[in-house]
């Protein structure tokens, strides 16, 4: 390897002009120099990539802030080999802004002599300070000896060893192991490290290893090492190796590599590809990505499109082939990391493996369509759901026991009403299937299939096959499908939550999360009715383990609605505060709560909404110093006029109100709200006094409050959670 | 290169990388990984270098030779090194070109495997090694073994001689692996995978088998109790492979399953603390 010469490796890959010349060496004379690290690897997971080169790049942008370094931009990179981090135009000197440490009280610090004590000489070593340093300050606490440092300025090349140690240590990857006798995790054994400021080496160690200068490139299989002298010998290298450093790119290539083989045989790419993640992880699996096309024996088109695409994608990561029609052609397309030397015999090989592994799937699938669901579904007692909860084979009855309070709520027809049963009855049978025990991944899927080749109707197979969605952004399409992915997933929260186990922060095993979210996103696609108190009712007597825990079902109704607030909602998005509003008078249909969501949302800051508003905020005030709950309202103790009024007003259109609000007409209720009491309860409050001596006359008062605010807050949202009301607009109006 | 030089070519290998050559243990097992001189290798403080053959019994892998991939009794070959080397892939790659094979030629990738073994209580990390695809070599940093968390990390490389050898040969059935120049696998073990593959999912007999499993169980913790613990893990041994019986006849349930599995680790862990302890003395 050439030593390349000074300068020559000034080139600064499109970062703009420096008018100044510089070199590479960092030294108070000249200004900026690049900073390179590389963690060399043996092949890490492609899963951890990703979220590794993000944790690079933000830690070492943090670390270098806190230090104070100015640069011009830091980049991370990864591939299976190799985390990088790139920092440009480093400045060799960087200011750290003056600051005041307090120290020791006056009386600890000096002797009664005025010396100073062991106390104040101890923290003017450890924080470097003088006496000359500090001044005394009164605090509310006495008065304390502050160290006064002024800003100052410091080599950048004294602080990168430190830096980029701890910037290691602060990598955080999902599963990590060790590999020598140091105490140092990694997703994989670390074999080098070069870390480089300009041409300097920055000395780190990782466990045994010390850092260096040297990379490696060249693959596994023809390993070469590289000594660099500078930031820019490593990117040459790289780049002379084909080695593709980012992702984005690599997986850039891969799609025009996979799109134009595709083309060699008039398809293109199996969308599923793209969608179920499987290209974005093949980008992950090299650093040099060449494509190939293969064949695979035609019989095996027979198979479900599902089971082919597992079968190529679990095991050798390859791409099927499809017609712009959506058929699939005998065909696949390989990446491979670098170019063989023999393509020929590498393709044959997988052509090999693929076929070998097509006739496994295939053997399968005719041993399963022969079981039949209706066998698989006694069989499926053998599968175990939670121990505390039951079998799947129980889950199912379950499923079709309840499903006919879905099917109520949402006024099926009987026909439909049965056919979700049946998919109920089958919904979870395919678990004993050798095809879903080797592809995981098609349960459901192969449920639909089995159904069909069962002679299931269409709409009893599609639920099956739907039920698991919403997934990956694919939603359920069938009105069954829906039902079913709802019950199931009601039915996994209710069980979970009765049986004590209830997600907490990240903690969250069973997908509790992923089950409430799902129902959200399913309700609202369909837009019927879901009243969860309903369904808990129909649920509670069908789960034995369950008895006596209703306050469970309300813990997880309430943490189904708690997902209202991460919702993918239509554009425009609601406002936090209006989701809160609803959520404080949440009642008990999901979908009821939703639709009054997006009405409010729909009324901005009308002035109709902060009228409406601002009476509930009023009687909420109000109401809040109210020792106890008020009763009903008693006419013939209405003694002012302007109590009459409001009351009058009341009796004259709550039952308006009422059926606007449950016709579903939010924003005239709304606005029909706030015209009805907004003045007069101006009036009221401007001319009666609530809280009198006389405890009857108190009560009616409140009572009449509390009318006034529930008829609006019980069923449509509690508006004083408005952050439209903070500062109020309306106190200069009102 | 025939089989039976693809072996001593590896034994000569590894030999030269110091590696004691041992014999295949005389019992059944699911993988090179159950052989004592893995289990109780990967334990304690003493390096440990060790590299041997080890037929493989997966009874639910039976295919009535019909596959050309899988079969229900197969050959490992195993590497174990204590503490690991810093240039094992080196090692590994080394190893395939000693077996003739031009690595150069072909596309070789480490592929994430996060490997674990329930029932030994053992897991570690590490890839599969596809050589163009064809999955023919599993590698392991052991991390925890019998419940235990290793004192030096082992790595453990465990080949699939077919594989290696059909890979070596650009064949694509096990079958037609040359076993001798005259004598291919398939003559050799055709028929007993027919046989085998009916045996496991047909006739064998699934009341022997539970008892099976209940007996040595119970002849183990005996062991245990006695502090007899190789004849004790002997019996693991049998415990295991009546689970993987039971499990192709289908009379294994998903509900049985994590019982079965826990009740062998438990011996495992019983096993490994009985090693440790026994080597404490011993120092």
């Amino acid at each position: 390897m050439k030593k390349p010469k000074q300068g020559e490796g000034s080139r600064v890959k499109g970062r703009g002009k420096s008018k100044k010349p510089f070199t590479l060496h960092p030294s108070p004379f000249t200004n900026v120099a690049d900073l390179l690290l590389e963690i060399g690897t043996e092949e890490l997971p492609a899963a951890y990539l990703h979220d590794a080169v993000e944790q690079l790049r933000r830690e070492g942008e943090r670390l270098l802030h806190e230090a104070g370094a100015r640069f011009a931009a830091i980049e991370a990179f990864g591939t299976p080999r190799r985390l990088v981090l790139a920092v440009s135009r480093l400045e060799a000197v960087h200011t750290l802004p003056a600051e005041e440490i307090r120290g020791p009280s006056k009386q600890a610090a000096f002797t009664p002599t005025g010396e100073p004590t062991g106390a104040l000489t101890g923290f003017l070593r450890s924080r470097g300070g003088t006496v000359e340093q500090t001044k005394l300050v009164q605090t509310d606490k006495g008065e304390y000896v502050y160290l006064v440092k002024p800003a100052r300025q410091r080599q950048t090349a004294a602080v990168l060893p430190d830096l980029l140690q701890q910037l290691l240590g602060r990598i955080r990857l999902p599963k990590t192991m060790r590999w020598d006798d140091s105490a140092l995790r990694f997703a994989r054994p670390i074999r080098w490290l070069l870390a480089l400021h300009g041409t300097r080496p920055v000395a780190i160690t990782a466990g045994r290893l010390r850092s260096g200068r040297v990379t490696i490139v060249g693959g596994p299989v023809r390993p070469r090492r590289v000594s660099c002298a500078s930031p820019a010998t490593f990117w040459g290298a790289v780049a002379k190796q084909g080695i593709l450093l980012d992702e984005r790119r690599r997986r850039g290539r891969i799609d025009e590599l996979v799109a134009s083989a595709a083309a060699q045989h008039r398809g293109i790419p199996a969308p599923e590809a793209a969608t179920h993640g499987l290209l974005d992880e093949i980008a992950n699996l090299v650093e040099r990505p060449v494509a190939f096309v293969g064949h695979f024996d035609p019989q095996y088109l027979a198979l479900p499109r599902e089971v082919l695409l597992a079968s190529m994608g679990k095991y050798q990561r390859v791409v099927a082939i499809q017609t712009r029609a959506g058929a699939l052609l005998p065909q696949f397309i390989g990446v491979l990391d670098g170019a063989p030397r023999k393509p020929d015999a590498v393709r044959k090989m997988y052509e090999h493996i693929l076929n070998a592994r097509l006739q496994d799937s295939l053997l399968f699938w005719e041993q399963d369509r022969v079981r039949s669901l209706a066998v698989m579904s006694h069989e499926v007692s053998g599968v175990t759901f939670h121990e505390k909860i039951g079998t799947m084979a129980q889950k199912q009855e379950r499923l079709a026991a309840l499903s006919g309070a879905l099917a109520q709520q949402w006024a099926l027809t009987p026909q439909e009403s049965e056919a979700l049963r049946q998919a109920c009855l089958w919904s979870k049978s395919d678990l004993v299937s050798t095809m879903v025990k080797e592809f995981p991944t098609l349960q459901g899927i192969m449920g639909k299939q089995y159904a069909a080749a069962g002679g299931a109707s269409t709409a009893v197979a599609e639920a099956i096959g739907e039920h698991y969605l919403p997934l990956a952004g694919t939603a359920p399409r069938t009105l069954l499908g829906q039902a079913l992915s709802i019950l199931d997933k009601y039915d996994t929260l209710a069980g979970y939550f009765a049986i004590g186990i209830e997600p907490t922060g990240d903690q969250d095993p069973f997908g509790l999360r992923r089950a409430a979210q799902g129902i959200v996103e399913v309700a609202w696609l369909v837009r019927r009715p879901l009243s969860l108190a309903a369904l808990f009712a129909a649920w509670q007597p069908l789960a034995p383990f369950a008895q006596g825990k209703a306050a469970a079902g309300a813990r997880a109704h309430r943490y189904i609605f708690e997902r209202l607030s991460t919702f993918d909602w239509p554009k425009p998005t609601p406002r936090r505060d209006v989701i809160a509003a609803v959520l404080a008078a949440p009642g008990d249909d999901l979908v009821n709560a939703m639709e009054r969501i997006v009405a409010l949302q729909a009324l901005g800051h009308a002035p109709e909404l902060v009228r409406a508003a601002k009476v509930v905020e009023r009687t909420h005030n109000i109401l809040k110093s109210a020792k106890t709950q008020p009763a009903g309202v008693n006419p013939s103790l209405l003694q002012e006029p302007p109590e009459r009024a409001l009351w009058d007003r009341y009796e004259a259109q709550k039952e308006r109100i009422a059926q606007l609000i449950g016709a579903g007409s939010y924003a005239e209720a709304t606005t029909l709200y706030g015209q009805a009491f907004f003045d007069p309860l101006h009036d009221f409050f401007d001319q009666v006094m609530v809280n009198v001596p006389d405890a009857a006359l108190q009560q009616n008062r409140l009572a009449l409050m509390q009318a006034i605010k529930v008829l609006y807050t019980e069923r449509v949202a509690d508006l004083s959670q408005l952050e439209l009301l903070q500062p109020s607009p309306l106190t200069t109006t009102g | 290169m025939e089989l039976q030089r693809l072996i001593r070519t590896l034994d000569q290998f590894w030999e030269r990388q110091g590696c004691l050559i041992l014999q295949p243990y005389d019992m059944e097992m699911g993988a090179g990984t159950f052989h004592p001189a893995t289990f109780f290798g990967a334990l304690g403080p003493n390096p440990w270098q060790v590299a041997y053959v080890q037929p493989c019994r997966r009874p639910t892998d039976g295919r009535y030779a019909q596959n050309p991939l899988r079969m229900q009794r197969y050959y490992q070959y195993q590497v174990l090194l204590k503490p690991s080397p810093d240039n094992m892939q080196q090692l590994y790659l080394d190893s395939l070109r000693a077996c003739g094979i031009v690595i150069e030629d072909h596309d070789i990738r480490f592929v994430q495997d996060d490997w674990e073994s329930p029932t030994l209580g053992a897991w570690g990390l590490g890839w599969e090694v596809w050589l163009d695809s064809l999955e023919a070599t599993q590698f392991t940093y052991f991390q925890q073994v019998g419940g235990v968390d290793v004192q030096h990390v082992s790595c453990e490389i465990t080949y699939g001689l077919e594989r290696i050898a059909m890979f070596a040969h650009g064949l694509r059935d096990v079958y037609d692996v040359p076993w001798s120049r005259r004598t291919t696998y398939g003559a050799l073990h055709r028929e007993s995978e027919k046989q085998g593959s009916a045996h496991n999912f047909t006739q064998a007999s699934i009341p022997l088998y539970r008892n099976q499993f209940d007996a040595s169980e119970e002849e183990s913790n005996k062991l245990l109790t006695a502090r007899l613990l190789l004849p004790a893990y002997e019996q693991l041994l049998k415990c295991s492979h009546a689970f993987n019986m039971l499990d192709a006849r289908g009379a294994v349930s998903q509900s049985d399953r994590p019982r079965f599995v826990l009740r062998i680790r438990t011996l495992a862990k019983r096993c490994a603390e009985a090693y440790l302890t026994q080597d404490d003395e011993k120092t």
